[in-house]
């Protein structure tokens, strides 16, 4: 297969654009095509400083790359979540949050790049799975508390330091396994929130996913293209997730239907925007109230989410 | 023969076909890879060599925002 634009032999071949390309020229497209979709998208403007959300794994150290590649003022968060990925109380761990954190560390350095570090059990005394257990959230897997702090700290570390955007990696495939998630419930809500931009509110910082229109492939593709060193493995706590599950069948889909991720989440878009498919009432921001604690919005009576699982914590911690 | 080395997995399969035919006999959705060897990437229509080792990348993985 050869490469469309100067015809040498091609890297990357994406199917669902009829598209293959060589390693050079495929270097520069993805940024091109970042650039289109920040401006589609209204996300932000090189005058905006934005923070990146880094996990160390390939879709937001791609992201940040991308960002500074494209002359825009992008800084780093990491949060460290301290998960080990211990298989038994007494096993081996991979130390997941530690190679993570070395290797976003590693990235910001090598690109002279400012990188802030939080680290949850400083912050709140105790790593995510130990909150998860006290706080009996989540079904005995800590994903629901991590996903919550994550969602907490993020907003508040981007406001707190200024910052105009929070920039997130989620990557077609994340953004259509979610998507399928919530047709397959039929969850109005949560449909009529995603979307690729979710704006500014009273305490609330904007949120924009770059990386929405490339295939999680199309990000491994760039990291290796691009020599980006991430964290391969999965985390622990993944191993079994619904969402994993449906991007497994949306992969299956897509190899005997290329192009079909894509369309079910564009023409979920479109549908969204033109209010074909559902009727959007604005009544989730206009219940809005800022939390008695730590003053950010939630939908909750006195306390938010966050600051009602740390209380149990807390409570349950001292006695 | 062929070695194709997906994370601790390994398969074999006889030189003369397409990437894609190996991935295809070895079960593996061709979506969910991307294939390298000696560290460049190769398209599924690489008719593979005997003593090639193909080594596999994940795309799928957890733990992000």
């Amino acid at each position: 297969m050869k490469c469309r634009k100067c015809g040498e032999k091609a890297s990357v071949h994406m199917r669902q654009h009829k598209l293959a390309l060589c390693k050079e020229h495929y270097l520069e497209w993805v940024p091109e095509q970042t650039e289109r979709f920040i401006k589609k998208y209204q996300m932000f403007t090189p005058a905006e400083k934005i923070l990146v959300a880094v996990s160390g794994g390939k879709d937001s150290l791609g992201l940040w790359d991308i960002l500074v590649r494209l002359g825009y003022q992008a800084d780093g968060l990491y949060l460290g979540l301290g998960i080990d990925g211990r298989r038994s109380p007494n096993g081996e761990g991979i130390g997941y949050s530690r190679e993570s954190q070395h290797l976003s560390e590693k990235f910001a350095a090598q690109h002279n790049l400012k990188l802030h570090v939080v680290d949850i059990e400083k912050e709140y005394g105790q790593p995510i799975p130990v909150l998860a257990e006290i706080s009996h959230r989540g079904h005995g897997k800590p994903c629901a508390v991590c996903g919550l702090t994550k969602r907490h700290e993020m907003n508040r570390i981007a406001r707190d330091l200024g910052y105009a955007v929070l920039a997130t990696g989620h990557n077609l495939d994340d953004e259509a396994a979610v998507l399928f998630g919530n047709t397959l419930n039929w969850s109005s809500e949560y449909l009529l929130r995603q979307g690729p931009v979710l704006t500014e509110a009273d305490g609330l910082a904007r949120k924009v996913k770059p990386l929405c229109r490339f295939y999680e492939r199309e990000m491994t593709a760039y990291c290796v293209a691009r020599g980006i060193e991430y964290i391969y493995e999965e985390c622990p706590f993944a191993e079994g997730s619904k969402s994993i599950y449906y991007k497994e069948l949306l992969n299956q889909l897509e190899t005997t239907r290329p192009g079909a991720k894509l369309t079910f989440y564009l023409r979920f878009l479109e549908a969204r925007k033109s209010g074909e498919l559902f009727i959007e009432k604005d009544v989730e921001r206009a219940h809005l109230h800022p939390c008695e604690k730590c003053g950010q919005p939630t939908s909750a009576t006195g306390l938010c989410s966050f600051c009602r699982t740390m209380e149990k914590v807390n409570s349950v911690s001292a006695s | 023969m062929v070695k194709i080395i997906l994370r601790d997995k390994e398969y074999q399969v006889k030189p003369g076909m397409t990437l894609l035919s190996a991935l295809h006999k070895s079960e593996i959705v061709p979506e969910s890879v991307i294939a390298t060897r000696d560290g460049e990437m190769i398209l599924e229509d690489e008719i593979l060599q005997d003593g090639d080792v193909i080594k596999l990348i994940a795309v799928i993985s957890g733990g992000k925002f």
